[in-house]
């Protein structure tokens, strides 16, 4: 299969996202660990956070997860306390901020140098027309899923 | 001490500033290159400036570039702190005048080294 990210495999994405996630949201590793095979992968108002990039091909590195997780998440990067409300804002911004360093370090991985682009989340997930995926891992968050993606875009 | 912050993502921004808080900073923030030069020009000093490189407006080596072809900014210490990880880009920073350059993730560790590297650890926290 062409493509810049089609040399990246499902291992380097999953050691990368748990680096990222050791150093930025948890402060210590083994938190994010790959999900366990046959566990059912329940994803309750999914929303996403992608970032593209162009290197030759345009590629997109999508993080999916469901809106509580990534309230979550939100609340562990900016030091807030458990249960307290997250801002849409802040939401957006540090989410995206997780897809842009997860994105950012899978393109460090290319023979070419890329261009990244900034990040962007929405409940709805971009549009997969035209686009090719090349890779998917799903992982757990402290017993939350979160999949990771990797696709060629058009 | 004083540093300055500069990342278009707030949360970034947030992290960076308080593990600069914790090592006896006072830190101020901006949202690009444009920003921070505003600051400069209004005449804040800082010891460090922190500088992402994909930022709107103006990018983290417009701001090194600009920074470094002013003689009464020599003083600033610039250190890139960003996901752009090709060995290319971290020459293309370093050779604009950035003194260190960091890629994300990172650990408060990571950047309290770099910064005991560059003899910027205030002496009440090495003390």
């Amino acid at each position: 299969m062409s493509g810049a990210l089609a040399i990246v495999n499902g291992d380097q994405i999953t050691a990368i996202t748990a680096e990222i996630f050791a150093a930025m949201v948890d402060g210590k590793p083994g938190l994010l660990v790959p999900w366990s095979v046959g566990d059912d992968v329940l994803m309750n108002d999914p929303l996403h956070a992608w970032v593209d990039m162009h290197a030759g091909i345009s590629n997109r590195v999508q993080l999916t997860t469901d809106a509580e997780t990534a309230h979550e998440l939100t609340r562990m990067l900016l030091a807030m306390t458990p249960g307290e409300e997250v801002g849409e804002e802040d939401l957006n911004d540090a989410y995206g901020e997780i897809a842009n360093v997860v994105g950012g370090n899978l393109k460090a991985l290319l023979p070419v140098q890329g261009q990244l682009m900034m990040p962007q989340v929405s409940r709805e997930a971009p549009s997969d027309e035209g686009a090719v995926q090349f890779d998917e891992v799903t992982l757990a968050w402290r017993g939350h899923p979160i999949i990771v993606s990797v696709w060629m875009i058009r | 001490m004083r540093a300055l912050v500069i990342d278009d993502s707030r949360t970034m921004r947030r992290i960076i500033a308080r593990i600069f808080a914790n090592l006896g900073y006072e830190t101020m923030e901006a949202g690009n290159g444009r920003e921070a030069l505003d600051l400069l020009e209004a005449g804040e000093v800082f010891d460090v400036a922190t500088i992402d490189w994909n930022m709107p407006d103006m990018d983290g080596l417009a701001f090194v570039t600009a920074v470094r072809a002013r003689h009464d900014w020599r003083g600033l210490t610039l250190m890139m702190v960003t996901t752009e990880a090709e060995h290319g880009q971290i020459v293309r920073a370093l050779a604009a005048g950035a003194h260190e350059y960091m890629i994300k993730p990172f650990t408060p560790d990571a950047i309290g080294d770099k910064l005991a590297l560059l003899g910027l650890i205030p002496l009440e926290v090495t003390a």
